[in-house]
C-alpha cells in the first residue's frame, strides 16, 4: 500500500523523536517545524486533486544557514540562536511552489565553518552509518538526517566540499552544483565566490529531482546564471564516455581500490574509456582556498555585531570561527604586499584553467571523494590533517565546476564516497555518469 | 588540536591568534612557489545596480521587530549607548 504524506511524515517524526536527541543521538536535526502536520494535510490533498508539484511527498531537510520563514536560521551558531528568519530563500520558495514539505532544521558546523560537524555551538552530529564517528561537515545535519531515515532529502551548502564529505561519510548522494546555477539569496554567505547551495539525497535520482527544483536564474542574486537538466534524460546510458581518474597520492590504499574496481566495471559495463591524469595545481588548492575563505568570511561577519540582530559574533563563537575571522582580519591588515588574498587569487585562475583545459579531453574525472577514512567525535587531529578532508572537494569550488559524491561501498564498515567531477553547466552529464555506476549495484 | 564546539578563554583566544598566524604564512609560502605568471582578471557586468521589489509584508516585520535586541513601536534601535 502505497502511504500518503502524513502517513509517511508521521514515521519519519517517530524515527526523530526515537534517535535525534536520544537513543543513537544523531542529533542532524535542530528544530522541527511547528506547521509540519498541517502542511502535510495540504499536500495531500493536492495529491488528491492531482494538482500536486514535482516534490510531492517529498520530506526534505534544510541547514540551518538557509532562510525558512518563521523557522531558526542559527547557523549552528550562538551568534543567531534566537533568530528566526523573517523570508523564504529563494531555493525554499521554490520548494513550497513544487509541494516540497520542509520538516526542519539541519544541524551544521558554526557558520559552514569545519569539516566534520563537530564546531556546531549545539554539540556534534553523530554519523548514522558508524556511530561514534564524525558525519562529516559542514553540512553535517543535512547528511545525517537523510541517512538516518529522518526525511528523503536535504538540502546542504558546499563552500570547499561541505556537502560532498558529509555525503561520503553518511553513504548518501550529495551534489555540488556549478557556481552560480542555484540562487544563494536567502542564504546566509560563508564565502560569497564560493559558496552553493545543493541537494543530499538517497540516490541519484532524487538527488537530480530535488536540483532541478532549485536550478535557476534569480535576480535577486547578482552572479546567478542559472542551468537546466532533463530529469528523464538522466535515466538513459551515455555512450563514449572518456574518463580521467585523478592520480593522487592517498594513504589509505583501500579507498582508491574501491573507487578504481567500480570505474573498471563501469568502463567494462559501458565500454567507456579511461585514462590516468596528474593534475599539477591540485596540491595548491588548500593553500588557495583557505586565504579566499579567510578573507570572505571575515567580511561577511562584520554584520553580526548583536546590533540589529543576533549577538557579537567574536564574544560567542567557537574556535573555528575565531580562526577564520582573525584570519581573515591580519591578511586584510598585511594585504598591501599582496602576499596572500591576491596570490589566492591568481593560484586560483590556474586551478581553474587546468580544469578547464582537462574537460576538453576528458568527460568527467573521477576520484574519491575524501582521501580519508572520517575520525571519531572528540578526537584531537591536526590541523594539517583537518585540512585533508577537502584537498579534493576543494579544487572544483575554485574552479566552479560540479561535482557529485556517490557511495561506492565501505572500508572497515564506512562508507566511501566516489566523486564524479564535469565541467560548469554539464550538471545533466554528470547525473547521466553517475546513475549509470548506481545502476551497477 | 581539539575541533569540538567550546566557549573559550581570554588565553585560548590569544593562542589561536598566534596560530592563525602560523597557518597564513604557510599558506603564503606555498603559493609564492608558483612561478608561472597570470594575467590580473577583471568581471565585467552588464548592470550594477537592481531595484528592490514589494513591500514588507505584516509577519516580516513582526519577525524583524522580534529578532531585535532593542526596538520601539516603529523602529528598531540599534545604535544606543554602543557607541
Amino acid at each position: 500500500m502505497v502511504m500518503n504524506t502524513q502517513e509517511r511524515l508521521k514515521i519519519f517524526l517517530e524515527e526523530i523523536e526515537e534517535h535525534n536527541k536520544s537513543g543513537n543521538r544523531i542529533n542532524a536535526i535542530l528544530e522541527i517545524n511547528p506547521n509540519v502536520m498541517e502542511e502535510a494535510k495540504k499536500i495531500d490533498e493536492k495529491i488528491k486533486k492531482g494538482k500536486a508539484g514535482k516534490l510531492a511527498g517529498k520530506i526534505i531537510s534544510v541547514k540551518a544557514v538557509i532562510n525558512v520563514l518563521g523557522l531558526h536560521a542559527s547557523c549552528g551558531s550562538k551568534t543567531l540562536e534566537d533568530y528566526k528568519s523573517s523570508y523564504d530563500a529563494t531555493v525554499i520558495e521554490k520548494i513550497k511552489k513544487e509541494d516540497g514539505l520542509i520538516i526542519g532544521i539541519a544541524n551544521c558546523d558554526e557558520f559552514a565553518c569545519g569539516w566534520s560537524g563537530e564546531t556546531s555551538a549545539f554539540g556534534a552530529t553523530n554519523n548514522p552509518q558508524a556511530l561514534g564517528y564524525v558525519a562529516g561537515g559542514s553540512s553535517s545535519g543535512s547528511c545525517a538526517s537523510v541517512s538516518a531515515d529522518f526525511c528523503d532529502m536535504s538540502l546542504g551548502t558546499d563552500t570547499g566540499g561541505s556537502i560532498r564529505v558529509p555525503a561520503s561519510h553518511c553513504g548518501v548522494v550529495g551534489l555540488k552544483p556549478s557556481y552560480a546555477s542555484v540562487s544563494r539569496y536567502g542564504l546566509i554567505d560563508m564565502s560569497m565566490s564560493l559558496d552553493q547551495i545543493g541537494p543530499i539525497a538517497k540516490n541519484v535520482s532524487d538527488t537530480a529531482l530535488l536540483f532541478d527544483v532549485i536550478v535557476g536564474k534569480d535576480e535577486r542574486d547578482a552572479i546567478s546564471l542559472g542551468s537546466k537538466i532533463d530529469i528523464k534524460e538522466i535515466e538513459s546510458i551515455p555512450r563514449d564516455i572518456k574518463i580521467g581518474v585523478l592520480d593522487f597520492q592517498i594513504k589509505d590504499s583501500r579507498i582508491q581500490k574501491l573507487i578504481d574496481e567500480k570505474i573498471e566495471e563501469a568502463v567494462k559495463k559501458y565500454k567507456w574509456k579511461v585514462e590516468k591524469i596528474k593534475l599539477d595545481y591540485i596540491d595548491f588548492a588548500v593553500a588557495t582556498y583557505f586565504p579566499i575563505v579567510y578573507n570572505e568570511f571575515f567580511s561577511a561577519t562584520r554584520k553580526f555585531d548583536g546590533r540589529r540582530f543576533g549577538k557579537r559574533i567574536e564574544e560567542v563563537c567557537g574556535p573555528e570561527v575565531l580562526r577564520r575571522i582573525i584570519g581573515g582580519s591580519e591578511m586584510s591588515k598585511a594585504e598591501h604586499a599582496g602576499r596572500y588574498y591576491h596570490l589566492a587569487l591568481k593560484a586560483r585562475k590556474l586551478i581553474e584553467d587546468e580544469f578547464k583545459k582537462t574537460f576538453k579531453k576528458f568527460d568527467c574525472i573521477i576520484c574519491p571523494t575524501v582521501p580519508r577514512l572520517p575520525h571519531l567525535i572528540g578526537e584531537k587531529i591536526s590541523i594539517e590533517e583537518m585540512f585533508q578532508y577537502d584537498a579534493l572537494t576543494s579544487p572544483i569550488n575554485l574552479s566552479g565546476d560540479c561535482a557529485i559524491s556517490i557511495p561506492v561501498g565501505m572500508v572497515d564498515k564506512i562508507p566511501i564516497g566516489m566523486q564524479i567531477i564535469c565541467e560548469k553547466f554539464q550538471e545533466q552529464k554528470l547525473f547521466k555518469i553517475a546513475r549509470s555506476f548506481e545502476r551497477l549495484d | 588540536m581539539d575541533f569540538l564546539w567550546h566557549q573559550m578563554s581570554e588565553k585560548e583566544k590569544e593562542e589561536v591568534k598566534k596560530q592563525v598566524n602560523s597557518i597564513i604564512d604557510s599558506f603564503s609560502k606555498k603559493l609564492s612557489s608558483i612561478k608561472e605568471k597570470i594575467d590580473e582578471q577583471f568581471i565585467e557586468r552588464e548592470k550594477f545596480e537592481r531595484d528592490e521589489e514589494g513591500n514588507a509584508s505584516e509577519i516580516k516585520k513582526e519577525i524583524m521587530f522580534e529578532n531585535a535586541p532593542e526596538s520601539n513601536k516603529d523602529f528598531i534601535i540599534t545604535e544606543k549607548k554602543r557607541w
